[in-house]
């Protein structure tokens, strides 16, 4: 599969705060939101497009790596975004974002983008935390935000995509050397310096995308 | 036909319910129908594999009868069976197929479920399937699929994944096979396996895991990072200009994630693992490359001699491949700091233990015997690694193959692990033993090219050409030469050994990288890993003590070396020339407190160094003094300098975590290193080091002193008001006005100006004469700006303080006053508060560094050295405000004179008493509301008080003359044991002054009486009577305390002045009158006064 740029995504937060659900949710449309069934997986990758740009997006869920202070350390690094998902029915998943986000800003290349996300938007009944307190706390640790919820699929694209745009931005600004692949950013091959515009790339991609989701 | 119609949106026999056990069973039939995978029917068994999944976590949740199906049919050798065709192995499918068994085994709640999946072998087939990992999004899945059965592991589950009988254990076998792989994700993930699997305690799976696959994991592992380590040498060599510190601090990142990697695993306590691992690292990497590195390469011409002697000798072509015993080398920088990661990462005690052996007391012998002596005391019967930094023979995948074919054969045993009884005499080719001690590298492309454009063939130590020679000796043995020969090569071997004959080199190189002459480059490494060293928790600290006193270099011990070095490091800090960064000293002085033990029983500092010590704090104010300007920018730089250093503890590992330590210091900015870390650039940025300098050294000689810091900061927050204080503001000066902020809302405040601060405060509405502060700020923060067109407005910016005026500051706004008059005032006592604020400051700082200007040198120097600029508005005036009541002050020459003339009028203490009264009038609310001061402010101040009056008698004279002893005098201090900071006798006075600016209390004055006080506080003061401003004000006594009346003469010279009367300030009077009491009267006095509150 062809693409300009991939972009590594990592997703964190909590236990429970629905990033496989997320995850899935956004790499595979397939799978439709059920009632009572919200299915997780802590690994995917799908194209969206971007400025006309085929970009492919890589997300590579934590789970179970916490335990490991030399796992944790080199997962941040390699990501371009970071999704810091916390639930608003669990004020604690929400009182826990400072940990998570030192951690983070510690290991991770400073131009990660990193959005924070408000799960399980759709149990308004049992909110614990408000809107506006996610908005606050964005706010005021330069977060872009927004709630979502992976069983209705609200806001799933939306929250993965913004996050891209700004990566591209950050690379159309230049912040991003996107030359070291440890910043979580790939260029693919049609994007290869030496050849920026082949042919038969652009082909690929559409014959490419029709065949997967 | 029947696929296309079903795929294609027909509903042919399809269940309604999506999630059904009907639904699983058409599934079923559709697998039955399509076992062979073809273009037509693969996207409707992907649909297929999907659902299944669906169906399955449905099942696991609602329906048990789905599992059931599910396993009755085995369904899973349908997806083995899937995979294994050619054109089912399209990742197209395969990704389907892994994605399905990711989502089933991580979402599958239900244990029983997990264990049908599991029984049959499956799964492990699937595991050992060779997918096609050269599509990411299939290594994605498949890496992730093993992370996600690794997770599952257990004492029960073990024995679904690795089978004790053919010893295969595919799951972890299959995993590390990438553990090198581009993709940084599935290396991670190859960790978090390798974790997951170590964790699980089960001794048989352990046993296969150290006896099957720890050599070939750990010595490829080890070969990996020794190999990364080259390129980060590499790096680091050509990179001289900071030019690549991405790639650079990213390989750094890379190579703290693999120790981190490593000490995961030592701390996972698996003995066997680790004595493995530790051997591995201490004799394939640390050892042979690190250590090996740290003392420089012999001449070219020693390995090229013994080989020619050898080959004259033994009347034969030698076949020793200079290049393949080239051993790699790397820069002793980053010899240095690659073995201070090892030790602020790495806790695992005989690795460390024997590293740091090998350090303080190994020689050149330890590349042939390695650290045997250390490890045997920590293992039984250990197996040997031979020193040698070098490819294994095998790669990963070889030798673990080898392990799944014969699956008793210890095939690993001849790579890289010998028993050391069993002592390798395999071949009789000198090259093979050679190779075995020193080089198996060798043969390496990336070690040969890099090497070879470094030094070409001088990489080889001696030792690697005596242990070549002694090979050949060995070799020589077999061969039946004649003991003639023999002799001659032994002759040949001892010179080689001779050459260097340094009892610890590695030590000695250490501590003479300590030397900061040229720079301090080599010096911030080898700090670190003394550093790094004497606070591992693995390296017993009485151990390192001891090897580090015991052990002699001529007269003195080595702890003595690095105690001297450490000292000159610290003096020649202040030299003006010197290249010493900020990080480098505070290290060092960290480091001189560590080893000298202050104020401890066994604290062990002689004389002199202590001596030593505190002249290297006073040159330090000597230089600082250089600095000192009464320019605006040194008091912010002064104290921001101190919050900075107060903010940041030192941290040795997050300093080494920054790769640029790395490169030759810099003293640019532009390289976005951190200021302590680089050296100054430009003269701010030197006064801002000579700033740090001087704290770093003060602290430290409190420390040994058993100082508490009682000076510093200049401000006391303790005394501060603050946002939402009630203030009792009878007999408090307040200008009403109304505040217009940038985004036009408007506030009616009234102002206030405190000794330090300005306050806008609201009338309290249940208090009359009371109000609530609003807003507070620093009047040293104040920039005051009037408007053109408006003669009653002022545009005032309170900033945040410090020296970088980027941030937004706290307060910008237009303040709107009643008339021209009240405008007028405000204006003239903002910026008379700033430049009062400041100048105290600033008499602070004098005292601190002993200013000697400011503390016996003559007026002229003082007034010169205070004033050039400083209050730009006051210079005009402050030659005809020179009132003489000093003169007669015989012991206040310098000093008090240059207060005097600036402050004009009453002096600095009556100034300042004047402001502490309005201090004292504006008071907490007790009740229910925060205070604004507690007890402790009062306490602290008298505390000081004491220290002051210990230190006045006694006082050295310095060869500076009486005008400056105070360098000297820390010395003597130390002896005499007062600790307070030294003062000559004749500015006793002003401190006291100053420390009661600090406190905002005039309380505890002691010694003032001698000054004239009295008289001036009697004399009556001009001053601006306001009429009362705001109606909860009605009962304000009016007068200024603020200023003395000629000031205002002055100053408002030409402004129409509605009222001006004489007032005498009672306030002085009253402060004056304290000031003649003692210190203990004053304490009950201000309680009694807060108790009136
Ligand atoms: N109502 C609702 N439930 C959700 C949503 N997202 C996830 N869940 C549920 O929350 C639970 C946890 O979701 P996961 O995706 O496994 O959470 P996680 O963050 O991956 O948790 P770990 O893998 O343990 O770190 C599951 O039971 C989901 O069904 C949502 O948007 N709305
Ligand atoms: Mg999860």
């Amino acid at each position: 599969m062809s693409y300009a740029y991939l972009f590594k995504y990592i997703i964190i937060g909590d236990t429970g705060v629905g990033k496989s659900c997320l995850l899935l949710q956004f790499t595979d449309k397939r799978f439709q939101p059920v009632h009572d069934l919200t299915i997780g997986v802590e690994f995917g990758a799908r194209m969206i497009t971007i400025d006309g740009k085929q970009i492919k997006l890589q997300i590579w869920d934590t789970a179970g790596q916490e335990a490991f202070r030399s796992i944790t350390r080199s997962y941040y690094r390699g990501a371009a975004g970071a999704l810091l998902v916390y639930d608003i029915t669990r004020r604690e998943t929400f009182n826990h974002l400072t940990t998570w986000l030192e951690d983070a800003r510690q290991h991770s290349n400073s131009n990660m983008v990193i959005m924070l996300i408000g799960n399980k938007s759709d149990l308004d009944s049992r909110r614990e935390v408000k809107k506006e307190e996610g908005e606050a706390f964005a706010r005021e640790h330069g977060l872009v935000f927004m709630e979502t919820s992976a069983r209705t699929a609200a806001n799933v694209e939306e929250a993965f995509i913004n996050t891209a745009k700004e990566i591209y931005e950050k690379i159309q600004e230049g912040v991003f050397d996107i030359n070291n692949e440890a910043n979580g950013i790939k260029i693919g091959q049609q994007h290869s310096p030496t050849n920026p515009s082949l042919p038969g790339a652009g082909n690929q991609a559409g014959s490419a995308s029709s065949g997967c989701c | 036909m029947f696929r296309s119609r079903s795929w294609f949106g027909g509903n042919w026999n399809r269940p309604k319910n999506r999630l059904s056990l009907e639904h699983l069973k058409y599934l079923y039939s559709i697998l039955e129908k399509n076992t062979t995978v073809s273009e037509s029917n693969r996207g409707l068994l992907v649909e297929s594999l999907r659902c299944i999944a669906e169906i399955l976590i449905w099942g696991d949740q609602h329906d048990s009868s789905v599992f059931d199906f599910f396993l009755e049919k085995n369904m899973l050798s349908y997806f083995l069976h899937i995979m294994r065709q050619k054109s089912g192995g399209s990742s197209f499918v395969c990704v389907q197929l892994l994605q399905t068994l990711n989502i089933l085994f991580e979402n599958i709640r239900n244990e029983t479920s997990l264990y049908y999946l599991l029984s049959n072998n499956h799964v492990n087939s699937i595991i050992v399937h060779k997918f096609d990992f050269s599509d990411e999004d299939v290594m994605g899945y498949y890496i992730l699929f093993l992370k996600t059965l690794s997770l599952k592991l257990n004492t029960h589950t073990i024995h679904f994944f690795y089978n004790e009988h053919t010893n295969d254990f595919p799951l972890y076998t299959e995993a590390i096979k990438f553990f090198n792989h581009p993709e940084s994700m599935v290396r991670i993930a190859v960790r978090t396996i390798s974790l997951n699997v170590y964790k699980v305690q089960n001794a048989s799976m352990l046993r296969f895991i150290r006896d099957k696959t720890a050599a070939p994991y750990f010595s490829n592992l080890v070969w990996f990072i020794g190999k990364h380590i080259l390129e980060l040498d590499t790096c680091v060599r050509t990179d001289i200009d900071h030019q690549s510190n991405q790639r650079l601090s990213n390989l750094v990142a890379e190579h703290l994630d693999h120790l981190h990697y490593l000490n995961d695993i030592l701390l996972l306590e698996i003995d066997d693992l680790n004595a493995v691992l530790t051997e591995h690292l201490l004799h394939k990497l640390f050892v042979p490359l690190y250590i090996f590195s740290l003392t420089p390469a012999p001449p070219p011409t020693s390995l090229a001699v013994v080989t020619q002697n050898l080959a004259a000798v033994l009347n034969r072509p030698v076949d020793i491949d200079i290049q393949e015993i080239n051993n790699p080398r790397v820069s002793s920088i980053v010899a240095l700091y690659l073995l201070s990661l090892v030790f602020l990462v790495i806790t695992h005690a005989p690795l460390v233990h024997a590293l740091a052996w090998v350090i303080l007391n190994g020689d050149h012998s330890v590349f042939k015997e390695g650290a045997a002596e250390i490890l045997n005391a920590y293992v039984e019967h250990r197996l040997t690694v031979v020193p040698g930094f070098g490819e294994p023979r095998e790669s990963l995948e070889q030798a673990l193959e080898t392990v799944g074919a014969n699956s008793t054969s210890h095939s690993y045993d001849t790579d890289n692990i010998h028993n050391t009884l069993e002592a390798p005499v395999a071949t009789s080719n000198a090259r093979e033993v050679a190779g075995a001690n020193a080089a198996e590298s060798t043969s390496n492309t990336v070690t040969t090219e890099e090497q070879c454009a470094e030094n070409d063939v001088c990489g080889i130590s001696v030792e690697t050409a005596s242990a070549a020679a002694q090979a050949v000796l060995n070799n020589a043995k077999l061969a039946n030469i004649t003991d003639e020969e023999k002799e001659k090569i032994q002759k040949l071997v001892q010179p080689a050994r001779a050459f260097n004959e340094l009892n610890r080199p590695f030590l000695e190189m250490v501590l003479s990288a300590l030397d900061c002459t040229e720079n301090d480059y080599l010096a911030l490494l080898s700090l670190c890993l003394i550093y790094a060293m004497a606070y591992n928790r693995g390296v017993k600290n009485d151990w390192f003590e001891q090897v580090l006193s015991q052990s002699a270099k001529g007269p003195y011990s080595y702890k003595t070396e690095l105690i001297e070095r450490l000292l000159h490091l610290i003096t020649l800090s202040n030299q003006p020339s010197c290249r010493i960064r900020l990080i480098t000293i505070e290290i060092a002085l960290q480091l001189l407190v560590t080893f000298t033990k202050p104020c401890t029983d066994d604290a062990c500092i002689t004389e002199a160094q202590r001596d030593a010590l505190f002249s290297a704090r006073n040159q330090s104010m000597v230089v600082l003094r250089n600095f000192y300007k009464s320019e605006d920018i040194f008091l912010d730089l002064f104290e921001d300098e101190f919050n900075e250093m107060r903010k940041t503890n030192l941290n040795v590992e997050f300093l080494c975590m920054d790769s640029t330590i790395l490169l030759p210091p810099t003293g640019t900015p532009l390289t976005g290193i951190n200021f302590t870390r680089r050296l100054p650039c430009g003269e701010v940025e030197k006064a801002r080091r000579a700033i740090r300098d001087f704290f770093l050294l003060r602290k430290t000689c409190q420390q040994f002193l058993n100082e508490k810091e009682t000076l510093l900061p200049l401000t006391n927050t303790m005394n501060l008001v603050q946002v939402d204080n009630v203030l009792d503001l009878n007999n408090s000066d307040l200008i009403a006005c109304t505040v217009i902020t940038k985004e036009s809302t408007k506030q009616r405040r009234f102002l206030v100006i405190d000794s330090l601060q300005l306050i806008l405060v609201e009338p309290d509405a249940k208090l009359l004469g009371w109000g609530v502060a609003k807003f507070v700020g620093f009047l040293q923060d104040v920039e005051v700006v009037g408007d053109k067109d408006d003669s009653r407005c002022l545009h005032i910016t309170v900033h945040r303080g410090g020296a970088t005026h980027n941030r937004t500051p706290l307060l910008s706004a237009k303040f709107l006053f009643d008339d021209h008059i009240r405008c007028m005032a405000a204006k003239q006592r903002l910026t008379k508060g700033r430049s009062k604020a400041r100048q105290k400051k600033m008499y602070q700082i004098a005292q601190l560094i002993e200013m000697p200007g400011q503390v016996i040198d003559s007026p002229v120097y003082a007034v010169a050295g205070l004033r050039a600029g400083s209050v730009a508005s006051s210079s005009s005036r402050s030659s005809r405000d020179h009132r003489p009541i000093l003169s007669t002050t015989n012991r206040v020459p310098g000093f008090a004179a240059a207060l005097k003339r600036d402050t004009s009028a009453g002096g600095v203490c009556r100034i300042q008493m004047a402001q502490n009264r309005s201090i004292e009038g504006i008071r907490n609310e007790s009740a229910g509301r925060p205070r604004r001061r507690n007890s402790n402010s009062s306490s602290h101040s008298s505390t000081s008080q004491n220290r002051d009056a210990n230190s006045s008698p006694g006082r050295e004279h310095s060869p500076r003359s009486s005008r400056d002893n105070s360098q000297s005098r820390s010395a003597t201090r130390s002896r005499d044991n007062s600790p307070r900071m030294p003062r000559p006798r004749s500015e006793e006075i002003p401190l006291e002054d100053f420390q009661h600016s600090r406190n905002n209390s005039p309380h505890s004055r002691a010694n003032s009486s001698h000054l004239n006080t009295p008289t001036r506080a009697h004399t009556p003061s001009r001053a601006l009577n306001y009429e009362p401003i705001a109606i909860t004000v009605h009962n304000s006594t009016p007068h200024d305390t603020h200023s003395p009346a000629p000031h205002h003469a002055t100053q408002l010279n030409g402004v129409p002045i509605a009222k001006e009367v004489l007032v005498p300030v009672a306030s002085s009077e009253e402060t004056s009158f304290i000031g003649n009491e003692e210190a203990a009267t004053s304490e009950q006095r201000r309680r009694g006064i807060i108790e009136t509150v």
